[in-house]
């Protein structure tokens, strides 16, 4: 190994990657597009749904349940007149809830609070074609009906508060992220995201279009060894990625406020070793491919199931065992979940060493995989 | 438009039809995509919460609380509860995420029961927020509904009914998916994916593989105009995109029993125009693209953005104006809205009719583009 080769070779591959100016904007615009994609996309609050009103009942009481749904802005009410009409609304999406007032329900309202006969009972209807919309609405609507026929029961007849008011009250807070704002989660996983994805994606293609060309041959009769051309491809994306993740960073921090809580430079260099894993894994691709177009189509195929079941978007709690067991062999999962340690939660070295222990162990196998593919190649 | 506008598209179709067979990574890709698409939506993902972690400070130790912990259990998100005995230690396994929630019982919730004010204190990791947030919500409900009359000391008048409702009791379904399942969700707009992904890959792929190739130039030379080659070429992967459309629906509902609830025909109709515009934008990706890697990317670059913005993996509803219009330019958008409203909500073309006009539109649209950017160009 020699360190004038491989300065060389580092030098040939920069100036090979920069001149090309669309690898170049790949390089800048993927990144920051995926983070601003992907931090305005999720949002924990609903808000302006659009919610059927069948109201049966039309008097003051009923219109005022009506008005104090819509006044937190949460549920836009569109009245309807007939239960086929509330039925075409579902069917059609127009509307994501509905709700049927019964007839009697002011004289139900007074009776209950006055401490004979049943509550007055609201039919509430979800659209679950719109699954996760609906099991998020589920609880604000509820939460809210539970609140405003508390105060209609309590202002109507008298001050005293509503008999068999049971239940236990629930103070809640969340940390990290007091919000709930779904922003932080989306921006701490794209890094994963990205760093997953382009890196694999560049190197496969990258490779592949040097063998078209014929200029890998080329450098495999030069003295350099394979170590040498393995880390001349290398060593240079990885530098570039490790400036992108520095750039993204930025961009999270001043364009949708997301710094990160922990120390930013353990994250950078917990970051620029998962690009390196990541890039010996697009060697890996590179190596079986033929065409560029197959390199690129093998690590799609094998990517996005890769990023789907590393807990970017989907907790990895919710799938089943053999699922969850089959994910903590991904490197991804385990990157993700450390930059969201260290994003969100302030999590420092020690605490995270068993992740960043089974990183450099899988990154150490693909290394070696990856010098020997080059190898035989040669 | 020349008389033989028509023999001239059937022409550069069927050389299509001849390539493609032959395309081994091609045919591929279309098969091994839909059976992972299915396995990993069908049986991996879900945003339903399941096997929660989480840990009681119980400072209470009384049969009531005790009851509140089992209470919260019996909905069957969680895994058994990890009792801690401060909450410096609750914060600690928050922060390994070791624990979704931590809740604290305070020493006085027996008595804080009986006299009809009781409180808990839940901290949620907002980490993970839509996770928590529905959590939180869970257990909320569980809260409410807790009978706090129930302590044998308090016996209630023997006539009354035992649990004392609130002012208003709300009875809610979940229509068209009476489990909340996420898995029917995704696997109505898995066709609206797998096309996408198809559409857009293979046609990219199409003209710049033929320019590198010179074989471009050489349809250039035969009396055929840009545009029938762009339409020869569309009319084969129209075939194959109905295939696998038809591929996925029958899997999700012979895997799955997830059959369609409404109309066969209104599908195989809304597909047309989705398919058209998807293609379309293939074809001009193809021709913005100069060698067939950049293709790929683009075309990935493409896929990516549509998927998310679309509301297939995430409904378009929670997205704040401005994205969720961005998020209208994908044919995927238009499509999933039509394919889901069709096999969940049992919905006729009458209800799809919109979204079917925004796909012609859409279509109409790139095909103006593909044309003004394909003028024949040589080297």
């Amino acid at each position: 190994m020699s360190w004038r080769r491989l300065r060389t070779l580092i030098r040939r591959e920069v100036r090979a990657t920069l001149r090309d100016p669309f690898t170049a904007t790949i390089l800048v615009v993927v990144p920051l597009g995926a983070l601003l994609v992907f931090g305005f996309v999720l949002s924990t609050s609903v808000k302006h749904l659009s919610l059927a009103v069948l109201d049966a009942n039309g008097t003051a009481a009923s219109r005022r349940l009506v008005a104090e749904l819509a006044a937190t802005g949460t549920f836009d009410p569109r009245p309807v007149s007939t239960r086929a009409e509330l039925q075409r609304a579902l069917v059609s999406g127009r509307a994501s809830v509905a709700i049927v007032v019964p007839p009697d329900f002011d004289r139900a309202l007074r009776r209950g609070a006055a401490g004979g006969g049943r509550p007055p009972e609201i039919q509430v209807l979800y659209d679950g074609g719109e699954a996760v919309l609906a099991g998020n609405a589920e609880g604000f609507l509820r939460a809210q009906l539970a609140h405003t026929g508390a105060t209609l029961a309590t202002t109507d007849l008298s001050r005293r508060p509503v008999p068999g008011q049971a239940g236990v009250d629930v103070v809640t807070r969340a940390l990290f992220n007091p919000t709930l704002d779904g922003t932080r989660f989306m921006v701490s996983g794209t890094f994963g995201f990205v760093l997953s994805f382009l890196t694999t994606l560049i190197t496969a293609v990258s490779i592949v279009n040097e063998r078209l060309a014929g200029t890998f041959e080329q450098l495999q009769v030069t003295p350099a060894t394979s170590l040498e051309i393995f880390l001349g491809k290398i060593l240079p994306l990885g530098a570039v990625f490790a400036l992108d993740v520095l750039l993204m960073a930025l961009v999270a921090g001043f364009a949708l406020g997301v710094w990160p809580q922990g120390n930013l430079l353990f994250f950078l260099v917990v970051s620029t070793f998962y690009v390196l894993v990541s890039l010996a894994l697009g060697l890996l691709f590179s190596a079986t491919s033929s065409t560029a177009a197959e390199a690129v189509q093998k690590t799609v195929v094998f990517s996005i199931p890769l990023v789907q079941l590393s807990g970017f978007a989907f907790p990895i709690r919710n799938m089943p065992a053999f699922f969850r067991w089959l994910t903590e062999l991904f490197p991804a999962t385990h990157y993700i979940r450390l930059s969201r340690a260290i994003y969100l939660r302030a999590e420092g070295p020690t605490a995270l060493l068993p992740e960043i222990g089974f990183l450099v162990l899988f990154g150490a196998v693909l290394i070696v995989l990856a010098l020997r593919s080059l190898e035989t190649r040669a | 438009m020349s008389r033989r506008f028509w023999s001239n598209i059937a022409a550069v179709a069927w050389k299509e039809t001849q390539v493609m067979r032959h395309d081994k990574a091609f045919i591929g890709v279309v098969l091994i995509q839909p059976v992972v698409m299915l396995v990993l939506f069908g049986f991996a993902l879900s945003n339903k919460p399941a096997n929660v972690p989480w840990a009681v400070l119980d400072w209470s130790q009384s049969p009531t609380s005790r009851r509140f912990v089992q209470e919260v259990m019996a909905t069957g998100y969680f895994l058994p509860p990890r009792p801690v005995v401060g909450y410096a230690e609750g914060r600690k396994l928050l922060r390994e995420e070791k624990a979704l929630v931590f809740l604290a019982i305070p020493k006085s919730f027996r008595r804080d029961v009986e006299r009809g004010r009781p409180a808990v204190q839940l901290l949620l990791d907002g980490s993970d927020p839509l996770s928590a947030a529905r959590v939180g919500v869970y257990i909320g409900q569980v809260a409410t509904a807790f009978e706090t009359r129930a302590a044998p000391q308090d016996p209630p008048d023997s006539h009354m009914p035992v649990r004392e409702p609130g002012p208003i009791e709300t009875r809610q379904r979940f229509w068209f998916n009476p489990t909340l399942q996420d898995r029917a969700f995704f696997l109505a707009a898995l066709g609206g994916m797998l096309l996408t992904n198809l559409c857009l890959s293979a046609m990219s792929l199409g003209l710049v593989g033929e320019r590198e190739t010179g074989t471009y130039e050489q349809m250039l030379a035969l009396p055929t105009t840009a545009i029938e080659i762009v339409l020869g070429k569309l009319v084969p992967y129209v075939g194959v995109a109905y295939a696998l459309m038809l591929m996925a629906t029958i899997a999700a509902g012979a895997v799955f029993g997830l059959w369609p609830h409404g109309s066969w025909l209104a599908l195989l109709v809304v597909t047309l125009p989705f398919v058209l515009a998807s293609l379309g934008i293939g074809v001009f990706v193809s021709a913005l693209a100069r060698t067939s890697a950049q293709a790929v990317f683009i075309s990935v670059f493409f896929i990516m953005p549509s998927f998310v913005l679309s509301g297939v993996m995430y409904p378009y509803q929670f997205m704040p104006h401005g994205v969720r219009e961005i998020g209208a330019a994908f044919p995927l958008r238009w499509y999933q809205i039509a394919s889901r409203r069709i096999i969940e909500r049992g919905a006729g073309m009458a209800e799809v009719v919109v979204p079917m006009l925004a796909l012609t539109v859409l279509f109409a649209v790139v095909l103006a583009g593909v044309r003004w950017r394909m003028k024949p160009r040589l080297g």
